[in-house]
């Protein structure tokens, strides 16, 4: 007999699910909700996944994409409370970028979509306890997050502050859950992007308030207690550099500092070799890395 | 206690060649025997049926046996069946999907029973190490373990050493030390003096039903097998300090040895990566069928096939390529090979040498470890 470690049930063979909504978020993105079909043994085991992690969403001779959870806790969210069997779902959020995520963007309620997950290992969040949680997010990284925040009075953290960048005010996702989150009062929120023109939320109060620049400028003027903070940080690989300096420059160490990090995927398994950064997959050590973990490695931007 | 005794506590046996060669044409009629033929650096694994067929005392082959015969260089993974009225996703508002019927099939898991004859060691470290990437968690690969299941590995010490081989820098060779994992391990005693067969696995205390009509080794063969080991450790033309390279090639990511050798002679061929026993990345693709229409019947496949990192998409994401550069591509190669073992805690190389052999511009990744250690 071979000897053999790990779960061979399921990680290759896709299962199929029903999109059960879609909200356009912001020009190419849209979240969908999906229902999970079949077994309930059948993977993906949710709600076991953790924020953070990802599926390979996809359909047969289209292809796959690795897309994270934007939506874990769907009764906290608009279009998943009037929703049926909430235990079963959960939501991703694409932008139609690539050949797959275009196809994808087009899904409507009601069809069939073929997923396999989760994969890899998602935000530390027993690291948050008790300190304060700095949450950095660039263009559609805030989605990786969004279960982090609905969860963030389970977290134990002194305080969480969430600052967001985007192009254009347009492209801001999720601005109910912004001004949900902002009301509620549970998080401090901060909003800012490259060019402040053109808002077609203006002058509606709910909204948190839009500066214009790069994250880096909403990082500076912030007051942090270096080693009482973590910091999780998603975004464009370019933003996640700038943002990670700002905050070692002020003190912190490259092991409190948290990035996602995207990389071609084929398998999500570990086999495929694709993701490969140093030593690390991508797919199964990661995509969420700490700082240090990733800190000198080749064909890395961080 | 006696020599006799002894020998069947660590089932070694000297075997007659011509007796072996009986008993392995009768594996034949359990297994699929597959063997080098050919001979010298060029020498080739191919299903034979008799003995007499292989060349034992080959040097090395392009394609590495156990890569090429556990992990199929192309294999269907998954299909997908469409059948009935099929819609496209997005198209159909006025059906809402229930009229597609897609169903996912898996092939069955590979059955055939193959003995893979004279492997050399550093081949056998090879397949230890694909091990590592397809049968160790979080999750393994149901191809690769039907087949390892169904594979009868029958090593041999290697009995020349090429000019290219650092299997002694890594203990990879060239006489195995590694004591599971495979079934058998033969050494050949010289001109007329037959094999020492060591019996390694359960498996091969089985089918091994002839290990009495060998007799134990006596001390002048152990004796002869070390003298041959040494003298074949002599042989070797390649250094350098393979453990002083972890995180040391690394501190180096843009030296101008890396640099200079990719932008003078890398082509980005691949080959480096085709022939290397423990290279492993792979690309999945969907193969639609040419049928896929309206109402009639459409197999979509997903293929596997053997990949390689000097590929120009094989780090390509929307929006960026992390290793667009040559030389980025190389040093994956020579990194993965020389420096992380932090991966899969040991190196990625055995020291075969078929690298360098098959690189059509000679590049070597040991002279490129050696220069940026200079």
């Amino acid at each position: 007999m071979i000897e053999t470690e790990g779960n061979a049930k399921g990680a290759s063979v896709p299962v199929k699910a029903i999109i059960r909504g879609v909200k356009n978020e912001a020009p190419g993105v849209r979240t969908f909700l999906i229902e999970k079909s079949g077994p309930p043994a059948q993977p993906p085991c949710l709600p076991a996944a953790r924020p953070g992690q990802f599926n390979m969403l996809g359909y047969p001779g289209v292809g796959e994409a690795p897309i994270s959870f934007s939506v874990l806790h769907p009764e906290k969210t608009t279009e998943g409370r009037n929703q049926k069997n909430q235990k079963n779902l959960f939501g991703h959020t694409v932008r139609a970028a690539g050949r797959v995520t275009g196809f994808l963007s087009g899904f409507v309620e009601g069809d069939e979509v073929f997923l396999r997950g989760p994969f890899g290992r998602g935000w530390p969040l027993e690291e948050a306890r008790g300190k304060h949680l700095l949450l950095l997010t660039g263009g559609l990284g805030l989605a990786p997050l969004k279960p982090v925040i609905e969860m963030a009075p389970t977290l134990g953290a002194s305080g969480v502050t969430l600052l967001h960048g985007a192009r254009e005010p347009r492209d801001i996702i999720f601005k109910t859950e912004l001004a949900r989150w902002k009301s509620e009062g549970a998080i401090e929120i901060e909003l800012t992007v490259d060019n402040p023109e053109d808002n077609p939320d203006k002058g509606q109060k709910q909204q948190p308030k839009i500066h214009s620049g790069l994250i880096t400028e909403l990082i500076r003027p912030l007051r942090i207690d270096p080693s009482e903070t973590v910091a999780f940080i998603c975004g464009p690989e370019i933003m996640m550099r700038f943002a990670a300096r700002e905050l070692l420059i002020k003190g912190m160490a490259g092991s409190g500092i948290y990035v996602s990090v995207e990389r071609r995927m084929s398998c999500g398994t570990g086999h495929c070799g694709h993701c490969q950064i140093g030593p690390w997959f991508t797919c199964k050590d990661g995509p969420v890395f700490s700082y240090t973990q990733l800190k000198g490695l080749p064909d890395v931007i961080l | 206690m006696t020599g006799a005794s002894a020998s069947q506590k660590d089932y070694k046996t000297v075997i007659p060649g011509d007796v072996f060669a009986l008993w392995v044409d009768r594996l034949g009629e359990q297994y699929t025997l597959t063997g080098p033929v050919g001979g010298g650096v060029t020498a080739r694994f191919e299903d034979i049926s008799r003995f007499a067929q292989m060349d034992l005392d080959y040097q090395s082959t392009m394609l590495p046996p156990g890569k090429r015969y556990l992990f199929e260089p192309a294999e269907e993974i998954l299909s997908y069946d469409i059948s009935g009225e099929s819609n496209i996703p997005g198209n159909n508002r006025e059906t809402g999907g229930k009229q597609q019927k897609i169903s996912v099939n898996l092939p069955g898991l590979p059955a055939g029973r193959r003995a893979l004859i004279g492997v050399h060691p550093c081949d056998v470290n090879a397949i230890l190490y694909l091990d590592k990437v397809f049968l160790r968690g979080p999750y393994i690969d149901p191809f690769y373990t039907a087949r390892r299941e169904n594979t009868f590995i029958i090593a041999l010490n290697c009995k020349s050493v090429t000019d290219l081989c650092f299997c002694h820098l890594l203990g990879a060779g060239p006489y195995l030390k590694a004591r599971a994992g495979y079934d058998m391990l033969l050494t050949d005693m010289g001109r007329g003096k037959g094999f020492l067969v060591e019996l390694v696995s359960e498996k091969a205390r089985e089918l091994f039903d002839i290990f009495s009509s060998g007799r134990p080794p006596e001390e002048k063969d152990l004796s002869a097998m070390r003298e041959a080991e040494a003298s074949l450790l002599k042989g070797f033309k390649k250094n350098l300090d393979m453990a002083g390279l972890q995180n040391a090639l690394l501190s180096r990511p843009d030296h101008h040895a890396l640099t200079e050798t990719s932008d003078s002679r890398c082509l980005s061929c691949s080959n480096c990566v085709m022939v290397c026993p423990t290279c492993f990345c792979h690309n999945v693709r969907e193969e639609t069928g040419l049928s896929l229409s309206r109402g009639g019947k459409s197999r979509i496949k997903k293929i596997r096939r053997w990949d390689a990192c000097q590929d120009i998409s094989f780090a390509k994401v929307h929006g960026g390529n992390f290793r667009a550069k040559r030389h980025a591509r190389l040093r994956q190669f020579v990194f993965h090979k020389l420096d992380y073992e932090g991966q899969l805690g040991t190196k990625g190389t055995v020291g075969c040498g078929r690298c360098i052999r098959w690189c059509p511009t000679g590049i070597d990744l040991t002279e490129i470890a050696m220069a940026m250690m200079k």
